[in-house]
């Protein structure tokens, strides 16, 4: 096999601050090939946005970073100290969550996609003006020629999200790392929106990271989901293995939650309870444990590593959910009718209202 | 442009509030009479008018009887009309530039104000000049590297800048650079617009400080918390240089607070500018104002204060079309 585009390895991120230090990501690895597309999935707080701005050098300088990231055989960590100029937006560049915040209020749309082009590639700035008029065509933006002169606060908020991925696209990035693209937009404009950086990832052959922390957004444009909690990667697989054959209850929990249309109507969702850990203090034990139906007594007192075939299916857990050795730990809990964890747990009664 | 003419009718009200309270103020807490004429207004002439008494002379070498000189001076001052009508009769020989006539030396108000007040006008623009010409590189100086050893040194500074009293710092630029080492001369040299900047030099920077030090401040936090904004960290994303995205993505959005307090001091500063004129010796408007004041030359102070309320007046109006020239946003208002 080649290459793989992006090779993250033993990614720690830690910020210190008065409450103590943050542990946001604790040793995040993966690999990128060029044109796949990874999707990262976890709720807030789960260190998937931080990742992101690690990647993107955008962290602030408090942040104290371990590990090692390689795009393209260069490594980024010693870019971002050389002062590379011509690497971020080029080679690789992100697009954020809200298109309401993302775009400078006070510069015309045109004028904001054009300086990349004028910086990184020396366009004059009628040529840059009159490609921004073509990205933003590409991207379907109804009257492009128009849309260059406004300003952001001129366009509705889909729009604005085609300008930001107009933007971020000017370039010919290789890798585009999308955070949450879409939460931001009403779902009708989600939909489309997604569709869009699809294609345009196809036509390109660009990579894409995809993060959201809305299963149903992963599923059917991703090559493969990793699910993070607690600033770790806890199940990584091909995204219909993950979907139909998770493996850690976390994403097992993940995936009962949220409404499926094939279910009968008023079925009773299944919440995750408790609370996703504080991050200042990470004991070394599984973080998911104190929620997990399937905790023994060994979740707690050692940290899971992530196992099964690497590239195929691998996930963190000591008791996997939908095998034997999981069955097994979830039957001695509701038994007992609480974790080793001291959580109360009652059978999931299947399509009960 | 209904934009435009919405804030010039609320300066035009502002200028005529003003007037009003200054015009009726001269006029009714001081006697305008006494004002003119000094001790012989306390002469009194009921029994005179009356006929019972002969108009005397009680100053020497002149015939003319005292309540005569009263009569005619109520009638060339026009102080016997209602306040009102004096003050339409006042606005209306404004408007055709005449501000009367100083009671001090005779000479027209006008005339005072030419000589004046583009000395001032002077100091006080390159004072602006300098205070935005220091602050803004600061500010983005310190906003870039917040917190850090620049930024520390800076705060300190600029604490400093403002704690040191305008006097003492003037009289510090004097001695060092116009005494000791005489880069500078130490008195206001009128020939020449090149000898005129350079006597203005250190005046200027005097004024220019303790604002420098203010616009840092605000225009430092007002940075900072631009720079936290999702568009500062696409610009990052789209791999825009440092020097770019700090002048041409965060300054502009942070530029309300100090544009704001810019409207503000600079009226203060036109009317204020008294101590720096004593020290570097500059004939200017603040001497001038004070002596007024001090000898009830009413038509001077007058005049002075329409020329600083319409300065301010029109500094404010330039900030106002800055706000929309800063933020698009605002131009639909």
């Amino acid at each position: 096999m080649a290459e793989p585009l992006l090779s993250v390895k033993d990614l720690c991120v830690r910020f210190p601050t008065e409450r103590g230090v943050v542990q946001a990501v604790n040793g995040v690895s993966f690999d990128l090939e060029q044109g796949a597309t990874l999707g990262i999935v976890g709720e807030s707080g789960s260190g998937k946005s931080v990742t992101a701005k690690t990647l993107m050098n955008l962290l602030p300088r408090s942040a104290e970073v371990d590990g090692s990231v390689v795009f393209d055989g260069r490594d980024v960590r010693a870019l971002a100290k050389s002062h590379e100029n011509h690497f971020w937006g080029v080679q690789m560049t992100m697009v954020f969550q809200d298109p309401m915040t993302s775009l400078n209020p006070v510069k015309r749309c045109g004028e904001q996609i054009a300086e990349t082009l004028r910086y990184h590639l020396g366009h004059k700035k009628k040529q840059a003006i009159a490609e921004a008029v073509e990205l933003l065509g590409q991207v379907g933006v109804p009257e492009p020629a128009k849309r260059v002169r406004q300003y952001p606060h001129e366009l509705s908020g889909g729009l604005r999200q085609r300008v930001v991925i107009a933007m971020a696209l000017a370039c010919q990035p290789r890798l585009l790392i999308a955070d949450e693209p879409t939460t931001a937009v009403d779902v009708t404009v989600q939909k489309l929106l997604l569709d869009l950086l699809d294609d345009l990832r196809r036509d390109r052959g660009m990579s894409m990271i995809l993060i959201t922390h809305d299963l149903g957004v992963a599923r059917g444009r991703c090559d493969e989901v990793a699910v993070m909690y607690a600033g770790r990667i806890v199940e990584r697989a091909g995204t219909e293995t993950l979907f139909t054959d998770s493996r850690h209850p976390y994403t097992d929990a993940l995936l009962r939650s949220i409404p499926r249309i094939d279910q009968p109507s008023h079925t009773r969702l299944d919440p995750i309870p408790g609370r996703p850990p504080d991050m200042t203090g990470l004991l070394p034990r599984c973080a998911y444990a104190p929620r997990c139906r399937y905790a023994q007594a060994d979740c707690l007192t050692a940290i899971p590593e992530l196992g099964g075939i690497v590239g195929l299916h691998s996930f963190a857990c000591f008791h996997p959910a939908n095998t034997e050795r999981g069955e097994a730990a979830l039957t001695a809990n509701l038994d007992a009718g609480e974790t080793a964890a001291g959580l109360r747990i009652h059978p999931i009664v299947e399509g009960a209202h | 442009m209904r934009f435009v003419l919405q804030r010039v009718g609320q300066l035009v009200m502002v200028l005529f509030a003003v007037t009003v309270i200054t015009f009726a103020s001269v006029n009714v807490l001081g006697d305008p009479l006494t004002n003119i004429l000094g001790p012989l207004a306390r002469v009194d002439c009921t029994d005179v008018y009356a006929g019972i008494k002969p108009d005397t002379s009680t100053r020497g070498g002149t015939s003319e009887g005292d309540c005569a000189i009263i009569a005619e001076t109520r009638k060339e001052f026009n102080l016997d009309s209602p306040l009102p009508v004096r003050y339409a009769r006042w606005v209306g020989d404004i408007s055709t530039g005449d501000f009367g006539t100083s009671f001090q030396n005779q000479l027209p108000v006008s005339t005072v104000l030419k000589n004046k007040l583009p000395v001032t006008l002077r100091l006080v623009g390159i004072g602006l000049f300098f205070s935005l010409a220091l602050s803004i590189p600061w500010a983005l100086l310190s906003a870039y590297r917040a917190e850090r050893t620049f930024d520390n040194f800076s705060t300190v500074a600029s604490f400093g800048l403002l704690a040191i009293p305008n006097f003492a710092m003037g009289v510090i630029l004097l001695y060092l650079f116009a005494v000791r080492w005489s880069f500078f001369p130490t008195r206001y040299e009128p020939a020449g617009i090149y000898n005129q900047l350079k006597s203005l030099f250190l005046p200027g920077l005097t004024l220019a400080l303790p604002l420098a030090a203010t616009y840092q401040r605000l225009l430092r936090t007002d940075l900072i918390t631009t720079l936290q904004e999702d568009f500062v960290h696409m610009a990052r994303a789209k791999g825009m240089p440092a020097h770019t995205i700090m002048t041409r993505h965060a300054l502009r959005p942070s530029m309300f607070s100090v544009i704001t307090v810019f409207g503000i001091n600079t009226g203060a500063l036109l009317g204020g500018t008294l101590v720096i004129e004593r020290i570097f010796s500059i004939p200017g408007l603040g001497t001038e104002i004070v002596t007024a004041i001090v000898r009830d030359d009413t038509p001077v102070v007058l005049g002075i204060v329409v020329i600083i309320v319409t300065g301010f007046v029109v500094v404010n109006l330039f900030v106002d079309l800055m706000y929309s020239f800063l933020d698009p946003r605002v131009r639909r208002g």
